[in-house]
């Protein structure tokens, strides 16, 4: 082929440019470690990202959303373990004083106990985590137990996610588990009736209060079953989320990330690449007869 | 008649013309040797035919030049014409495509991400209803996605505004080579009543319909009197023979006011409007980016808006808000999916008051988070394209991409053929100062040579003239 001086600077011009390019694509690679940053760079990819994206962003949310759920649910486990050791407590305290041995002034003095076990138990349930009665139901802006014990509360139960579109209760029913509605026993009126036999040195009436304590413990022991329960879920999908992510996150890699060692080593190539199109550019430059004449 | 020493004399004489002649074509192609688009000449020297018949045979009576030619190669000049048509129209499209950032999918301020923040805020507050922070949370998301969307949307019509600007400065380009060239048609005409060939004219010819091609994808027609006129693609002259047409910008109502391209034709009618259709080159490819990729990236970001907007509000007017009052919108969205994207907004009442974002299913309850759970689902609810809202964002970005992509790999494709048949046009038409160093040195040998027959004839006279004496 005939070659003219232009096809020399044009080529060189070219290659120097396309080789220039190429470092930058390396470099740029090998400093953000990113393969596709616009859409162009690779289409699918970039399609799979937002996917991916998105799906991080959700399982981070459930996570969240499920931790702060079993904070909670851990708050109601506590107090519903203590709940527990009053009406054991108040069950005790009968069965001591249910003995008609016992003088009235001996069981007189036993009220102001009942008194403090109501009470006790009245403030487990009036709880408020970060400023959220836990045990209204999804009434939760105000105590669910007024100061005689009646429930203020709704029936509802709180539920949230725990994988998209799955739901987990994050509240037990207290006027299930105390005051039995449903087919049970209340709580806060057995303790004042308990209080009132006392008081009144009524022997049948202080042992009627047995298998009223006996069923409150059942039910509360039942609504901690239930706590456990959704606790276990909790943390399964916050667990399954932490799995999920780390899948996604190597998924996500794979479609935008570099690989390190190959742009590292892209970026030397480019390099190479480069110095060798100039050094072959300039030698090219040197020959010609208008020197040599 | 004889041969005699004065003819010899005269015919030196000539030659010495003619090497010189030889001597500045060379000289010309080396000056020229960086001129763009300069054709290499060749000085054609020939015998001239021989008057002088001696005894029975001719005596040849010198060299003339006989005529200065350009070293070309019409048919690859042809193919280029298509080369830089075509080249001019993927660049300035892959060009357009790929300035867009607005849909890169792992953008921190994009809307794979404002979308995700929104729904991780309607979680939150799903998660506690009660809480005016996580409300706050969830209305700012809200506002944020919106702006978002608006941002988005924006930058998409702001890169189509880019290529009406573009487009500007390629019709000025365009109607300057135009009127250049039916200028030069006429010079060239002119110049060669003379019988000889403007060469160089020719060469600044060839330029501008290179030029024009890349611009406009017009195609040269050459006419019986060799006059070029260039003709836009599905026929319509941009240059007649001795006339050049004029394109104009103007803006199209039915379009967003984007330029459409208006022809006021060789002849002076019209102007007539052109469509996409009769535009290549870069022209055509401005286009092709604007009301192609561009346009329909822009309406897929508002028909997502449009009908993200009404799924949401559609849950969130069936819930109730904190004060147990119910069909509040969430979103205030266009009537129609035109323009929903960048005039989207959060509902004015609700940014004054978070609580009345819809999060309970009935009126009362503080905690009831059903609603909220309503909205969250939302997520996965098929919008009018059949998948979600991520899904339909990720088929937008797929199908931008796609389009930038291939846009980029036609362009990078189109730029080495045209690389490739300017070396081939090079190899043909190019300056080589070796060669032209060789030819240079030719001429001055010869010249040095016929000098020296100049004096060998004197000396041959003198001897002649002393015999008498």
């Amino acid at each position: 082929m005939r070659v003219s001086d232009k096809m020399f600077y044009d080529l060189a011009t070219k290659n120097a440019l396309d080789a220039r390019d190429r470092v930058l694509t390396a470099s740029q690679e090998a400093a953000t470690g990113k393969r596709v940053t616009s859409p162009g760079d690779d289409p699918s990819a970039a399609g799979l990202i937002v996917r991916d994206r998105t799906q991080l962003i959700r399982l981070d949310a459930i996570n969240q959303g499920a931790g702060r759920a079993n904070d909670e649910l851990s708050m109601a486990d506590s107090n519903l373990q203590q709940l527990s050791n009053v009406v054991t407590r108040a069950r005790e305290l009968a069965e001591q004083l249910s003995n008609d041995s016992y003088s009235a002034a001996e069981r007189g003095n036993a009220v102001a106990e009942v008194n403090t076990l109501f009470n006790q138990a009245l403030s487990l349930m009036n709880v408020d985590f970060n400023g959220r009665y836990i045990f209204g139901g999804t009434k939760d802006n105000q105590p669910p137990f007024d100061a005689s014990g009646n429930y203020q509360g709704d029936t509802n139960v709180r539920q949230i996610e725990v994988a998209p579109g799955v739901l987990e209760d994050s509240s037990v029913r207290a006027d299930v588990a105390v005051k039995g509605v449903g087919g049970g026993a209340d709580l806060f009126a057995t303790l004042n009736s308990l209080s009132t036999a006392l008081g009144a040195n009524d022997g049948s009436g202080i042992r009627a209060a047995f298998a009223s304590l006996d069923s409150v413990n059942q039910q509360v022991g039942n609504a901690l079953a239930k706590v456990g329960a959704s606790m276990d879920a909790f943390d399964a999908a916050q667990s399954i989320a932490a799995s999920t992510k780390l899948t996604t996150t190597k998924t996500l890699s794979g479609e935008q990330d570099a690989d390190v060692f190959e742009a590292t080593s892209n970026l030397a190539l480019a390099n190479h690449a480069l110095d060798a199109t100039l050094t072959a550019s300039a030698a090219s430059f040197q020959m010609s007869l208008v020197d040599k004449l | 008649m004889g041969s005699d020493l004065i003819s010899i004399l005269t015919q030196a004489g000539q030659s010495l013309g003619a090497h010189r002649g030889a001597a500045a074509t060379a000289s010309q192609n080396i000056a020229n040797v960086n001129t763009p688009g300069y054709s290499r000449q060749i000085a054609n020297l020939a015998a001239n035919t021989p008057t002088d018949f001696v005894g029975n045979t001719f005596i040849g009576s010198g060299v003339q030049l006989q005529s200065v030619t350009q070293a070309r190669d019409a048919f690859l000049e042809r193919q280029m014409q298509s080369a830089f048509s075509s080249s001019g129209f993927s660049s300035t499209e892959s060009a357009a495509l790929t300035s867009v950032s607005a849909l890169d999918p792992d953008d921190a301020n994009g809307l794979t991400a404002a979308l995700g923040t929104f729904y991780t805020s309607l979680r939150g507050v799903a998660q506690n209803p009660s809480d005016t922070g996580l409300r706050q949370a969830a209305v700012s998301a809200a506002q944020s996605l919106a702006q978002t969307f608006n941002r988005t949307s924006t930058a998409l019509e702001q890169a189509r505004d880019g290529v009406d600007a573009n487009m500007a400065g390629i019709v000025a380009d365009v109607n300057q080579s135009a009127s250049a060239m039916a200028a030069l048609n006429v010079q060239i005409q002119q110049s060669r009543v003379t019988g000889a060939e403007p060469n160089d004219l020719l060469d600044q010819r060839q330029q501008l319909q290179d030029k024009l091609a890349t611009l406009t994808g017009a195609t040269p027609v050459l006419d019986a009197q060799g006059d070029v006129a260039m003709a836009l693609p599905g026929g319509a002259d941009l240059v007649g023979a001795l006339r050049a047409g004029q394109l104009s910008l103007a803006p199209d109502p039915n379009n967003g006011g984007h330029l459409t391209v208006n022809l006021t034709r060789a002849d002076g009618t019209g102007p007539v409007p052109l469509t996409s259709a009769q535009l290549g080159g870069n022209l055509g490819g401005a286009l092709s980016a604007r009301d192609g990729g561009l346009l329909t990236a822009k309406n897929g970001i508002d028909q997502m808006a449009f009908d993200f907007a009404n799924t949401i509000n559609a849950v969130h007017s069936a819930g109730f808000a904190a004060d147990g009052t119910t069909g509040h919108q969430m979103f205030t969205v266009s009537a129609t999916a035109s323009g929903a994207a960048s005039s989207l907004t959060v509902d004015s009442a609700l940014v004054a008051n978070p609580a009345l974002l819809a999060a309970a299913s009935a009126a009362g309850a503080s905690g009831d988070n059903k609603n909220m759970l309503a909205l969250v689902n939302t997520e996965s609810t098929a919008l009018s394209t059949g998948a979600d809202v991520s899904g339909t964002f990720q088929d937008l970005v797929t199908s931008f991409g796609a389009k930038s992509a291939l846009s980029k790999a036609i362009s990078d494709q189109d730029s080495g053929m045209v690389d490739h048949l300017t070396q081939l046009r090079e190899s043909t038409s190019g300056v080589n100062l070796d060669e032209e160093m060789v030819n240079l040195t030719k001429a001055q040998r010869a010249f040095e040579a016929v000098s020296k027959v100049i004096t060998t004839a004197d000396s041959m006279l003198d001897t002649l003239i002393g015999l008498k004496s």
